[in-house]
């Protein structure tokens, strides 16, 4: 474990006191439950898939695993030669183009909402519709919309243009995508926005500054640090994001949105490959940790620590 | 308009009303004719119209027949409340220790909790599977394809979520009651039974809420985890447009009106709890 190096030796009684946390009486029974079940739902079963990357665990062999041969780095390998940078390639580019091209839908979204008028609170509530909207359901409802005699083709006078198999396809999930997730952004850059000072606007009015000066050199700076945080949080979302391609274009997608998940799920559930298809997840996992890693260093985690540096 | 929302105002007004209108349309057209398709009849969506020659609630009458919607939603409800109680109950006392009390390992196990949310569910989602097939084999146990099964498979998720939550509530709490508690000799169960619960009702709430809604949104799990009796709504809709798709008639109207359905009993949730979700999702910064 790696709490050696989390707890802090120099640190005395009554700073300790002063973060919050008391070392007198800890009911630390009252962890086991919440404690045991993690452990037995979460790093189990996380354990157990580094193991299964590493044995050949198919259809066959799933009903006796515990006696599948043991192959190394068989299955990553195998992974490699099979698509799955390619596969990466296809993740990664969707969720940071997905992330860029929301953030300043989103920051135009709270921008536009921060003041008070007549309809506002309506205005609001229709920002927030897509993002309520269950992942399934947005899925659901896009796709019949694109259909190839769907409303999407009937209103561009079109009849045979193909959405959601082909080229296409790939703008498809990125464009529903920023339909459904432009709301995050909003919300968080709202809640910063709110969190600026009157002083500072009135001290713009004060100096007579225009609009677009004050909002580049003066309230965009205050949204850096938690925009920066949301669109970590957003991409991740975006990368892990199973529902909308699985719903959209269905297993096994078209080669041009086999993203990680849908490779993974299709490995495992249609090629009934789990050896490979676990080697295949562990590298997914890899991909991600470097935002996690910076996101899990920015959110504040303890009562004193700063988070979301600006 | 006030002098305070003059020196607020951040945007020239004719901009602030294009980019208003731009917004609300490019959520209100497909939203719209979401609705209008939905109350239109199946032959009058697929000559392509925006506006329904004739209003009626037909497609929401034969959903229930042609898709197995009432057997999924009755299954979500079951196994998305199930989860939503036992991570809300569990994030709450989790939370409380690990924000009151200092220990070894503390600060790793918040660290989890917000790395956890982040692990691919493909990730997950495999070696559940494998213990669970597992079960049948070893144990004689079924447990793929049963609400049970999928109860647990979902508190890989919820309950670190739920925890999570509850912890950045609760180290916004004043310590000062439970001292006083204490100091008058109470338990921890009195404290958390009588202080710590009533003071973040709000949050367990909203805990328990996010729980719900990560079942309820949740195709991974349950499509691999179920079969047709234990179906959730979110399967339930997908093996509907499956079901369909390549038909002589493309039943568009009744996909509409049943993915509403779908998502009717998140709307209503939001509409309820608005407040507390969205302070919530913006404090701790988590979908």
């Amino acid at each position: 474990m790696a709490t050696e190096l989390l707890a802090r030796p120099t640190e005395t009684k009554a700073e300790r006191k002063r973060r919050g946390v008391t070392e007198r009486q800890r009911p630390l029974w009252l962890l086991t439950p919440g404690g045991i079940l993690m452990v037995l739902v979460i790093l189990i079963p996380l354990a157990l898939a580094l193991w299964i990357s590493f044995i050949d665990l198919d259809q066959y062999t799933l009903r006796r695993w515990v006696e599948a041969p043991f192959i190394g780095l068989a299955n990553y390998s195998e992974a490699f030669g099979s698509g799955l940078l390619r596969s990466i390639w296809i993740s990664v580019s969707f969720s940071v183009l997905s992330t860029a091209a929301t953030v300043p839908i989103g920051i135009a979204a709270a921008l536009v909402t921060q003041n008070k008028y007549r309809g506002r609170g309506l205005v609001r509530a229709v920002f927030l519709i897509p993002y309520v909207l269950p992942s399934f359901v947005v899925g659901t409802v896009w796709k019949t919309m694109l259909q190839p005699d769907g409303i999407v083709n009937s209103l561009l006078g079109q009849h045979n243009t193909l959405w959601l198999s082909g080229g296409r396809s790939y703008w498809t999930l990125i464009l529903v995508e920023i339909w459904a997730a432009w709301p995050f952004i909003y919300l968080m850059s709202l809640a910063a926005l709110q969190s600026v000072d009157h002083e500072v606007h009135e001290a713009s009015a004060v100096d007579g500054v225009t609009w677009w000066p004050k909002l580049t050199k003066v309230i965009l700076p205050y949204l850096r640090g938690p925009v920066l945080l949301a669109c970590l949080l957003a991409t991740l979302n975006h990368i892990n994001n199973f529902t909308l391609p699985f719903v959209l274009f269905g297993a096994p997608a078209p080669d041009n949105v086999n993203v990680m998940p849908m490779l993974v799920y299709v490995t495992s559930f249609q090629g009934l490959r789990f050896g490979l298809s676990a080697a295949m997840a562990v590298v997914s996992l890899i991909v991600i940790l470097i935002p996690l890693f910076i996101y899990l260093r920015a959110v504040k985690l303890d009562v004193h620590e700063e988070g979301g540096r600006r | 308009m006030s002098a305070h929302a003059e020196a607020t105002r951040l945007l020239p007004r004719p901009l602030l009303i294009t980019l208003t209108v731009l917004l609300c349309a490019a959520v209100l057209v497909p939203v719209s004719y979401i609705l209008l398709a939905s109350l239109n009849s199946d032959v009058g969506v697929a000559s392509g119209e925006f506006w329904p020659s004739s209003f009626s609630l037909e497609s929401y009458h034969k959903i229930w027949t042609t898709a197995d919607l009432s057997t999924g939603i009755v299954n979500s409800l079951i196994v998305c409340g199930a989860t939503a109680i036992a991570s809300a109950l569990l994030g709450t006392t989790t939370a409380y220790v690990l924000v009151r009390f200092s220990f070894k390992g503390r600060l790793t196990i918040l660290r989890g909790l917000v790395g956890l949310q982040s692990v691919p569910g493909t990730l997950m989602l495999l070696p559940v599977f494998v213990l669970f097939s597992s079960a049948g084999n070893y144990l004689g146990l079924t447990v793929v394809g049963t609400r049970w099964g999928l109860f647990i498979a979902y508190l890989t998720f919820a309950l670190p979520f739920s925890t999570w939550v509850m912890v950045t509530y609760l180290r916004g709490l004043p310590r000062e009651l439970e001292e006083a508690a204490r100091t008058e000799g109470a338990s921890t169960i009195t404290i958390l039974r009588r202080i710590i619960v009533p003071l973040s009702l709000p949050a367990i709430v909203v805990a328990g809420i996010f729980a719900f809604l990560l079942g309820w949104n949740d195709v991974l799990f349950a499509s691999v985890l179920t079969r047709p009796e234990t179906h959730t709504a979110a399967v339930a809709l997908q093996v509907f447009g499956a079901s369909q798709e390549g038909g002589a008639l493309p039943v568009y109207s009744q996909m509409m009106a049943a993915a509403l359905v779908c998502a009717a009993p998140v709307v209503l949730l939001y509409l309820v709890f608005q407040r507390y979700l969205v302070g919530g999702l913006t404090a701790g910064g988590i979908k």
